[in-house]
């Protein structure tokens, strides 16, 4: 797998967001977003709320297409170097390379199994063997199979809050996405459950690319390589995660981080 | 008027006047709820103490067979000098006639009074398959495009009125629209069109044409069909707007399709309300009268729908060996007219002059019918509670 990593580090960075603008309707969203991911990094995208993060976010896996009159009116956004809003690009194709993680869990109520096969089964996986394979493997990268391996049949539904936002998890990387996109994934869990993901994420790193949105800057520290600070539609500062806390470029980045605006 | 609040009660308070009126409020509130259980109690139980002694009897199987399998029939009633009465059908009068000999006074007859009240419980039975199978094609497929698919603006919300409205129109103008659409002009294929027939296309090998369906189960269901349709779309759209928008986020965020979204992470769990909105949409399809009366239904019909005079298919048969014919003679159960509850218990309620007789027909039509209702209903809460179970979120 290592090896697999080690060539799969050089090509560019896996999304580039150039020169984007974005509306929801008449009403500006995001400004001139210029933004690089790097493979096998996690990269924060940080500020009060409101200032378009969630929307950046879903700009990388195209979940801004649910919202009518929601587009891209300037720029592009490259993954993997192909243009995303090409007209032969497919979205389910996307969208399996580019996994997300939203807020709020929200584990089909079906078996545990099944959530974690959902992915794989739309895509046409019938084969019992390669989908058990999968499950575990995904399962694993979550932290869960130890705890759940006995229990697959179990309705998803009896999870505790953290068990289901890394069922979650697992089923977002069953596919196995080059990129995960991660939407305040740990805001309705309690600090247990929050450390025990946040240490996933390292891992996740490992194998996977991760783009997180928090509103929680020591989170951000902890396990990010890049952070990205937006405010009120404009990408104020991007830059490493160490640098950016440390030795802010921008005064607005230093002003927010001492908490002097919110 | 209450004392001002004071250092032993801080909370003293005149507060008499709001009192006053929450206590009218609440005794207005009680009172209406009162007076609806009351009648709706005074109804059921009317139609028990009336109904229930038709169809149930004091010996075994203390359930009256005879009243629900057989068809309805002739009453004949025959008196004797002695005032006693006889009931019989149209074959025994004769011999209770001959016994009596000198002794017989007089005989009454009853129209549609007698015998039992299969034929309209199979009529009535036929037309909620038909109706129910349409409108809840239509009203889902309808329902999921509106929810699912159709962009939300002005076109949608005059989709919305045009439903509501729809659920707004008097039964009897369904009825007539049925009679024109199905009865006289739907599409059927023919060898030769009839003369009626509005217009015909031919298809050279059998000719399109527009001749109408004739009274029928058919025309009768599909007009039941649109009854209801109104309220199969609102109670389904309602359904599917109450599973979780997460789920169809989270299915589109794994590469799903639209339609696979639907298919694997909504559908399933709208399923038990509209299997429960469209279990009340029979309890209404079997009841309408208005809309069956010029599109399915007979006052008077002495064959039940597959009773017909074809010859019999021949011995040696299996159903798969005259496949042909087993299948044409199914579909014909659907092309013929029939009796149907409501319109059975209407028949015999604007009979005049009214009578004994005809009463008790009556009220045991009744009664049977409410119970099936009943049962529907109580069906539906079942499986509501069954499939909530299973898909519970």
């Amino acid at each position: 797998m290592s090896a697999v990593s080690a060539t799969k580090a050089k090509p560019p960075p896996v999304v580039q967001v150039r020169d984007m603008d974005f509306c929801y309707g008449t009403s500006k969203a995001l400004f001139d977003i210029n933004l690089e991911v790097k493979y096998h990094r996690v990269t924060a995208l940080i500020g009060p709320s409101g200032c378009g993060k969630s929307t950046l976010l879903r700009c990388i896996n195209r979940m801004n297409d649910r919202v009518p009159s929601a587009r891209v009116t300037k720029g592009e956004v490259l993954v993997k170097g192909k243009n995303i809003h090409d007209a032969d690009v497919d979205l389910t194709q996307l969208r399996k390379q580019v996994g997300m993680v939203f807020q709020k869990s929200n584990p089909f109520p079906k078996s545990i199994y099944e959530n974690v096969a959902y992915g794989l089964r739309i895509h046409g996986e019938k084969n019992k063997n390669l989908l058990d394979d999968a499950v575990e493997r995904s399962l694993r990268h979550a932290a869960l199979w130890d705890e759940l391996k006995d229990r697959l049949s179990a309705n998803a539904l009896a999870l505790s809050g953290g068990q289901q936002q890394r069922l979650c998890i697992a089923r977002a990387i069953a596919t196995l996405p080059d990129v995960l996109l991660m939407d305040e994934p740990c805001s309705a869990l309690d600090p247990i459950s929050t450390l025990k993901i946040e240490e996933l994420m390292s891992q996740l790193a490992r194998e996977y690319t991760i783009v997180i949105v928090t509103h929680n800057m020591q989170q951000a520290v902890r396990i990010s390589d890049f952070t990205a600070f937006l405010h009120l539609g404009k990408l104020v500062e991007f830059s490493p995660t160490e640098e950016l806390f440390t030795n802010p470029r921008e005064k607005l980045t230093e002003a927010y981080l001492r908490g002097t605006f919110s | 008027m209450n004392p001002l609040p004071t250092a032993e009660n801080p909370f003293a308070g005149d507060n008499s006047g709001i009192q006053k009126r929450e206590t009218i409020a609440r005794w207005a509130l009680r009172v209406g709820s009162y007076i609806v259980v009351i009648i709706t109690v005074a109804i059921m139980l009317h139609i028990f103490v009336k109904g229930a002694p038709v169809a149930f009897q004091s010996k075994w199987p203390f359930v009256n067979t005879q009243f629900l399998t057989e068809l309805p029939a002739t009453l004949h009633v025959i008196e004797d000098k002695q005032g006693n009465h006889y009931e019989t059908d149209v074959n025994g009068s004769d011999a209770i006639k001959k016994k009596l000999g000198d002794n017989f006074r007089a005989e009454k007859t009853i129209s549609y009074s007698g015998g039992g009240i299969l034929g309209p419980i199979v009529g009535t039975a036929l037309l909620v398959i038909v109706s129910v199978g349409v409108a809840l094609f239509l009203g889902v497929a309808c329902a999921i495009y509106l929810s699912e698919y159709a962009k939300h603006g002005k076109f949608l919300e005059m989709v919305r009125l045009a439903i509501l409205n729809l659920a707004g129109v008097p039964s009897v103008v369904f009825g007539l629209f049925g009679l024109g659409a199905f009865v006289l002009t739907a599409p059927v294929f023919v060898d030769v069109p009839a003369d009626r027939s509005v217009f015909a296309i031919p298809l050279g090998f059998t000719t399109l044409s527009f001749e109408g369906w004739d009274t029928c189960v058919l025309s009768g269901g599909f007009t039941l069909a649109f009854v209801i349709l109104p309220v199969i779309i609102t109670a389904s759209e309602q359904c599917l707007q109450a599973v979780p928008q997460g789920f169809r986020e989270t299915s589109m965020a794994l590469g799903a399709t639209r339609w696979q979204t639907i298919r694997y992470s909504v559908l399933p769990f709208a399923t038990p309300g509209i299997l429960t909105s469209s279990i009340l949409g029979i309890a209404r399809a079997a009841g309408e009268t208005a809309p069956i009366m010029f599109t399915a239904a007979l006052a008077f019909k002495d064959k039940l729908p597959w009773q017909k005079d074809l010859p019999p298919l021949p011995a040696d048969a299996s159903i798969f060996a005259h496949w042909d014919q087993s299948v044409s003679r199914f579909l014909g159960i659907f092309t013929e007219s029939v009796q149907a509850l409501p319109y059975h218990i209407y028949t015999l309620a604007a009979k005049i002059p009214q009578n004994e007789y005809a009463e008790r027909a009556q009220y045991g039509s009744v009664f049977v019918f409410l119970v099936l209702v009943a049962s529907l209903a109580a069906s539906s809460v079942l499986l509501r509670k069954r499939l909530r179970a299973k898909y519970r979120w």
